[in-house]
């Protein structure tokens, strides 16, 4: 080549021919780009209406590029933080994690990847909220295949149905430390469970402490406000698992069962004392007076006595416990278990009186004198009845005097065929124990299998028993033999009619349908009432009881500022975890109220 | 294949006598050196024995360990065997010696390696920036790299995040949960 290479020079000039012409791009205006591939990770779209504000994508996201953020229009509830993520698109390096981790998948990545804006500030925007036309580009999704999510619970061990009924053995097994550890690691840790827990457990925390192998830490943190927690480890409603983020598309995790785990792993009164090391604050000179050791009653006290009270129970019965304790049936709820959680609350200096029923061995009135206040957590103690024909007849029994008898160690004689009438948690607890009595055991109710209260796992186990269930079946009369003694219930069938005012769907009655089975026992558990007599009349004026509950504040105080109550008599959910809830929201009122005066 | 797999573990283990040998399922064998040494078998292995190509270099943080595990993975047409050349180097100063004499294109690997692990290949041809632009943090392929505190330091927040809320909090704000001090070590 030549230094001076003219040919090179002059070439790029013939370039000038084009001018003047038409460019043959760019022909369509506006200029569409071309459409992506199938998996392309474009701009995030958010299904708002899916979406749980979890906040697992904004946790996962190495760039710190999202943010949880309220939404006008959205409004937080059980199972929904009410944020939403919003996205630092400048930060955001398409890696598609916050789609892979997102539990519901309401997260994904679309076709759109051109976005042209002079300002560099709006590229901060939010996915669903500011491009609702995302839905319809939706590319890179989340699915329960791919998802990062593990949706599968580590499965319980548990002794096989036919097995079961031969004894009152405790049905679950429980989890080993490896099981336990594998499913505590499948939670995403965003705390939605604790709105929906009456209590606030620290559920998010102590299954972590599970997942990192510290059981004491956990325990510690279980006791912080819960003195129950073995009882709920193991009987719980557990609503927390009803709004788990993992539910909405597997199966929540086990938040129960990890709670069961991680008390088991303490098995004395005195090792928990020793782990839980709680902190007892020097006598402050108050007394505090308790009616009733259920798990109300037992929460007052406990954290009443952390906090320098002196507090003293009063109990009708021989064992505390209340409902769990002669509710509860021992497949699901052994004794040992309840032993330990009372005699570690009596470790802590709460006095229990046995025996003792207040309204006959000691008045209400002597109570209330004697201390500074006083807390009522006296249950629901008196069953409904059905009011139809027959009811008095011998064997017809209550369900919840049944399992209280069978807990107590005495025998009941229900024959070989019994009929138990209900469908929340007592009935199947009234089944299951006559199944292991040796009964044949068929339920009635009114409504269908998928409207019973009870637990689904307990009405699982039940059919896995061979119990039958019989829905929509109402009750009409129950036939007795010439000795008094029940032989056969006549029922009707029940047809569904939809509630035009949006309740759920009422049974009714089908004229003529009526059919019946034959019977040696009968179960009634249709629900309990409180029974408040023990209250002398000067009280019951005082103290406002509607619709058979103790009105009460946010406190737990009734309309008598001395008196306190909680658990069923004062709450609608009629479980042992509103009852702990109660009795921990009274301590903070008897302490506000005592401690301020002084 | 089975007797090539014999032959081959056969021939090395007599010619280098601090190997040793892994049978594995498939056309695979691996085998683990000392590092020193790794010249001297790669040279082997395609000059003697007929695997002239490299496939592959990989690295392995083992932290734990204190050391970087280098993995050669080298290929026979003949054969149809790949044969796996392990070595570990420690993490505190990971010197390792460079091979692009005998593959050229080991010099990619190395580039990477170094970048990506910081292991220094002695001799580097092109040792400045390879695909990080304007890098200054730990090499991020380490798993002792924490991204998100190294994305939390090197950018600047841009204006209008500050609203940003914690979900944990929002629900503990509402429902009035009182969290333990020594429970918030293990919130998320």
């Amino acid at each position: 080549m030549s230094f001076f290479d003219l040919k090179g020079t002059l070439k790029p000039l013939t370039a000038l021919k084009q001018f003047g012409k038409q460019p043959h791009t760019l022909k369509e205006t506006p200029f569409v780009p071309r459409e992506a591939a199938d998996r392309y990770r474009g701009f995030h779209y958010n299904d708002l209406e899916e979406c749980i504000g979890c906040g697992n994508c904004s946790t996962i996201c190495q760039n710190q590029a999202i943010d949880m953020v309220p939404v006008e229009g959205i409004e937080g509830k059980k199972g929904d933080s009410g944020l939403r993520p919003r996205i630092d698109h400048g930060r955001c390096c398409w890696c598609g994690l916050c789609v892979e981790v997102c539990p519901t998948g309401s997260l994904s990545l679309t076709k759109d990847y051109v976005y042209v804006s002079d300002d560099a500030d709006s590229f901060l925007w939010m996915p669903g909220v500011d491009n609702p036309e995302g839905k319809e580009r939706k590319s890179f999704v989340s699915t329960e295949a791919t998802s990062l999510n593990d949706f599968a619970r580590i499965p319980m061990p548990e002794l096989e149905g036919m097995e079961r009924v031969k004894s009152f053995a405790e049905v679950v097994l429980g989890y080993n430390e490896e099981q336990a550890r594998a499913e505590a690691s499948r939670c995403i840790s965003c705390g939605l469970c604790t709105e929906a827990c009456p209590e606030h457990m620290h559920i998010p925390e102590y299954i972590n402490a599970i997942a990192r192998a510290n059981d004491a830490d956990a325990v510690r943190i279980i006791y912080d406000n819960n003195p129950l927690p073995e009882m709920c480890g193991k009987v719980c409603t557990r609503r927390c698992e009803e709004v788990c983020a993992i539910a909405h598309r597997g199966e929540p995790i086990a938040i129960r069962w990890l709670k069961r785990y991680a008390t088991e792993t303490v098995n004395n009164a005195d090792l928990i004392k020793e782990i839980v090391n709680p902190e007892i604050n020097a006598p402050n000179g108050f007394k505090v007076g308790i009616v009733g050791a259920g798990p109300s009653g037992l929460t007052a006290a406990y954290y009443l006595a952390l906090r320098g009270f002196d507090c003293t129970i009063y109990e009708a019965h021989a064992k505390a416990g209340g409902m769990t304790m002669y509710g509860i049936p021992k497949y699901r709820f052994p004794e040992e278990s309840l032993d330990k959680q009372i005699e570690y609350i009596q470790k802590i200096g709460v006095k229990i009186h046995f025996n003792t029923r207040v309204g006959k061995d000691i008045s209400f009135k002597e109570i209330y004198e004697k201390y500074d206040a006083v807390f009522v957590g006296v249950g629901f103690p008196k069953p409904w009845t059905l009011g139809v024909e027959g009811e008095d007849l011998q064997g017809s029994i209550q369900a919840v005097n049944f399992l209280y008898e069978i807990n107590n160690g005495k025998q009941v004689d229900i024959g070989d065929k019994v009929i138990v009438i209900g469908g929340g948690n007592v009935a199947i607890d009234a089944a299951r124990v006559s199944r292991r009595l040796g009964a044949d055991v068929t339920i009635l109710y009114r409504r269908r299998v998928q409207d019973m209260p009870a637990d689904w796992e307990e009405i699982e186990g039940a059919e896995e028993e061979g119990v039958h269930i019989v829905p929509q079946a109402i009750p009409i009369q129950f036939h007795g033999d010439d000795k008094g003694h029940v032989k056969a219930v006549e029922y009707l069938l029940a047809e569904m009619v939809p509630d035009e005012r949006g309740r759920r769907p009422k049974p009714v009655a089908i004229e003529g349908s009526n059919k019946t089975i034959e019977a040696t026992a009968v179960l009634g558990a249709i629900g309990q009432q409180g029974d408040y007599s023990f209250l002398e009349e000067e009280f019951a004026e005082k103290i406002r009881i509607e619709r058979g509950r103790f009105v009460v504040n946010e406190f737990q105080q009734t309309t008598d500022p001395k008196i306190f109550a909680g658990g069923d008599a004062a709450n609608r959910t009629a479980d042992a975890i509103s009852a702990i809830a109660d009795g921990y929201r009274a301590v903070k009122g008897i302490e506000a109220m005592l401690v301020k005066e002084k | 294949m089975k007797e090539i797999k014999k032959t081959v573990i056969e021939k090395i283990t007599t010619h280098f006598k601090e190997v040793t040998a892994q049978q594995h399922d498939g056309n695979r064998v691996d085998f683990f050196i000392g590092k020193e040494e790794i010249p001297a078998i790669l040279f082997f292995l395609k000059d003697e024995m007929g695997y002239n190509h490299l496939s592959h270099i990989a690295c392995v943080d083992w932290l734990e360990e204190k050391e970087f595990e280098i993995v050669y993975i080298v290929w026979s047409y003949t054969d149809k065997i790949k044969i796996f050349v392990h070595t570990r180097v420690e993490r505190e100063n990971p010197v390792m010696d460079n091979v692009d004499m005998i593959w050229r294109q080991a010099n990619t690997y190395e580039r990477e390696m170094k970048e990506m692990y910081g292991i220094e290949f002695t001799g580097l041809e092109a040792p400045e920036e390879f695909l990080l632009e304007d890098w200054e943090g730990p090499p991020p392929m380490r798993r002792d790299f924490d991204t998100e505190a190294y994305a939390r330091e090197k950018f600047w927040e841009r204006p209008g995040r500050e609203d940003a809320r914690d979900v944990r909090e929002t629900i503990i704000e509402r429902t009035g949960e009182e969290l333990p001090d020594f429970a918030k070590k293990y919130k998320r």
